[in-house]
């Protein structure tokens, strides 16, 4: 007994308009199944057989397309099953099965898928960016400070505001964290603006002026502010002399450069910005190093010319005292310079600040050694040249040792490792590249590929059957070359030595960046030019080769 | 020539039910009926004796009008011993046990 078409209901005749699509969907090969089982729907006697029926059919016809999908997939690329292309198919195919292939590319992802591939991906590309911030890291922040606006999470808001290259986004963002976290005011000096990397703003530095009044530092880069003008007029022919400073005496340049030296303390907040960044990082993982970069990179340091500039005024003040008889205001002169830098090198958090605070007080050290050698002050001489060698001694220590381009130990160190993450990365792009190109030839424009030159189709095949593979190894080696780098960022987060750490992770950094500055920074056209004719003349040796090969063959056989 | 084969529940069934009509043939749905094995797993059944030539298998020639013609079955004439040989063995084990014995 069969169910009449007009007292159907609507799931028997849904399962029917199913089986029948199935049916115009089956593959080739075992169509007949299909519709010999179809057939056999008029036969159901109740809507419940039909439908069971019809879902027995869609089951047979899921199996089906999975089995010839199998089938299809344990070809090589290019290949086709026999019904769609007859039983001698393409004549020339790689050697390895689509599964193959597949499961070489989807290992692959899923390596550049884990947490440290896709750290890797992120430091890589962000290198080849020259660690600047692109419009896709412009919004990560956006999202970043949305979410900490919404959690009112003022530590977050700063580390975007010292972050971000917009100055309208950064100053809104600064105040707003100040507003939320009044203990976040050092963030007021805590950075130089881009796009010219200016002094943080004057009412900032004297709102944090009146909050820090112990310390130097604001003074100092108010001091920055106002006498960058003249400072540069006075740079502009080379070295200034002593006397040339005495243009900024009557100044307030030379007022706010008196305060800070007079300050108790020096602090360019740099270590506050270290464990902020140091804090969001641990909790915001996925950040690409841009941000650590650049936040850390644009962090406003007191300008070497502005202090020495008042060092040497305040050392030409003290020659003039010295000329005019008065020895203890020289010497106090000076001290009061030797004094500041010692202050300001136990206060530094950057190796930078430490540098110049040694120069200066090696600078002032100088002027008191002559100072006591010609008053006959053999002890104080004897002192002050002890000074001095520990400070040289310092300043030697701090210096970056047998590397005449002045890069630091921390790049030395990663220099190898970044080659190989670069060398690594770039031959798994290029590796890709030719997997994607030589399988999508072959699968899409399987004819064409067919009719090519038999070099032409020997490359290609080569190619499909050796770019995945490459493609693995050199993703395995880039992510293998990358844990260097991922320890000293972890390193970074980890720990609380801030100068060392800080040093690792800029070292890792800067080494990261030498490959990139050399393809597309100042070396571009060099390095263009220098791999055109590397790969002309090796394309002449093998053209030389393989005539000379050739030309000893025929000579070879007999006539 | 056919091939053995390790044979499941449902294959003996379908073994049975070809049996006991042997050299007539029959459709899926009244197959299906007499073994109670749905539309789902009795075609890969029959798509795998068929690929070991112990069925088999032709298009209905008269055909309903308005209607696709009708797959037919029925075990190939030496795979009828085969088949026989196997339902023993597997009852004899007592893996399998007709429904016919059962009633």
């Amino acid at each position: 007994m069969s169910v009449g078409k007009q007292e159907i209901p609507a799931s028997a005749r849904f399962a029917r308009w199913l089986l029948e699509w199935a049916v115009r969907h089956w593959p080739e090969e075992t169509r007949p199944w299909g519709l010999a089982l179809a057939a056999e729907i008029d036969e159901t006697a109740s809507a419940f057989e039909t439908v069971r029926w019809s879902l027995g059919g869609i089951m047979l016809f899921a199996r089906s397309v999975l089995s010839g999908a199998w089938a299809w997939m344990k070809l090589p690329a290019g290949g086709s099953l026999p019904a769609a292309s007859g039983p001698q198919g393409p004549s020339l195919l790689p050697k390895r099965s689509r599964v193959f292939t597949v499961v070489i590319l989807a290992t692959a992802a899923l390596l550049l898928f884990l947490p440290v591939g896709r750290e890797a991906i992120r430091t890589v590309r962000a290198s080849w960016q020259g660690f600047q911030e692109s419009p896709s890291d412009q919004r990560t922040l956006e999202e970043l400070a949305a979410r900490a606006e919404k959690e009112k999470d003022a530590g977050t808001l700063a580390f975007v505001a010292l972050s971000t290259t917009d100055p309208k986004r950064a100053a809104a963002l600064t105040e707003r964290a100040i507003s939320l976290d009044p203990k976040l005011i050092w963030v007021y000096g805590a950075r130089n603006h881009r796009p010219d990397f200016d002094p943080p703003r004057e009412e900032w530095l004297t709102r944090l002026k009146a909050v820090d009044p112990g310390n130097a530092v604001p003074d100092l880069l108010m001091a920055s502010a106002l006498a960058d003008p003249r400072v540069d007029m006075l740079y502009a022919h080379g070295t200034p002399k002593d006397a040339d400073f005495e243009v900024l005496a009557d100044s307030q340049w030379k007022l706010l450069m008196e305060r800070a030296y007079g300050a108790p303390r020096y602090d360019s907040y740099f270590l506050k910005h270290y464990q902020l960044t140091r804090t969001v990082w641990n909790r915001e993982r996925n950040l690409p190093p841009t941000f650590i970069f650049s936040g850390l990179w644009s962090h406003a340091i007191p300008d070497l010319r502005n202090l020495m500039s008042f060092a040497k005024f305040k050392m030409y003040q003290a020659r003039k005292a010295r000329a005019a008889g008065d020895l203890q205001r020289a010497e106090s002169l000076i001290g009061e310079v030797d004094v500041f830098a010692l202050r300001m090198a136990d206060g530094s958090g950057t190796k930078i600040e430490k540098l110049i605070a040694l120069a200066i007080s090696e600078s002032a050290n100088k002027r008191l050694a002559d100072l006591f050698a010609t008053s006959a002050r053999q002890q104080d001489a004897r002192r002050v040249a002890l000074r001095l060698d520990e400070i040289e001694r310092s300043i030697k220590g701090m210096r970056p040792r047998g590397d005449p381009g002045g890069r630091s130990g921390g790049q030395l160190a990663f220099r190898r490792e970044a080659m190989l993450l670069q060398g690594f990365g770039i031959l798994a792009v290029l590796a890709g590249l030719a997997a994607l190109a030589s399988v999508l030839l072959l699968e899409m424009w399987p004819g064409r590929m067919r009719n090519a030159q038999t070099r032409w189709r020997s490359a290609l095949c080569w190619m499909a059957d050796c770019a995945p593979a490459t493609l693995l190894v050199a993703i395995g080696a880039f992510l293998m070359s990358f844990l260097p780098f991922q320890h000293a960022f972890a390193e970074y987060r980890a720990s609380s030595y801030m100068l060392l750490n800080d040093e690792r992770l800029m070292g890792a950094m800067w080494g990261l960046m030498e490959i990139p500055e050399y393809v597309m920074g100042v070396h571009a056209r060099v390095s263009i030019w220098a791999f055109a004719t590397i790969a002309l003349a090796a394309l002449l040796v093998f053209v030389l080769v393989r005539s000379i090969y050739r030309t000893r063959r025929a000579a070879s056989k007999p006539a | 020539m056919g091939l053995r084969i390790r044979l499941s529940r449902q294959t003996l069934a379908v073994l049975d039910a070809l049996l006991s009509r042997p050299g007539q043939w029959l459709h899926g749905y009244s197959l299906s009926q007499s073994t109670g094995i749905p539309s789902g797993t009795l075609y890969p059944i029959l798509m795998r004796l068929e690929k070991l030539h112990w069925l088999e298998t032709r298009w209905e020639e008269t055909r309903t009008p308005g209607r696709p013609p009708r797959h037919l079955y029925r075990l190939a004439g030496t795979a009828r011993e085969w088949a026989r040989e196997e339902i023993r063995a597997a009852q004899e084990r007592r893996f399998w046990k007709s429904s016919e014995n059962e009633a």
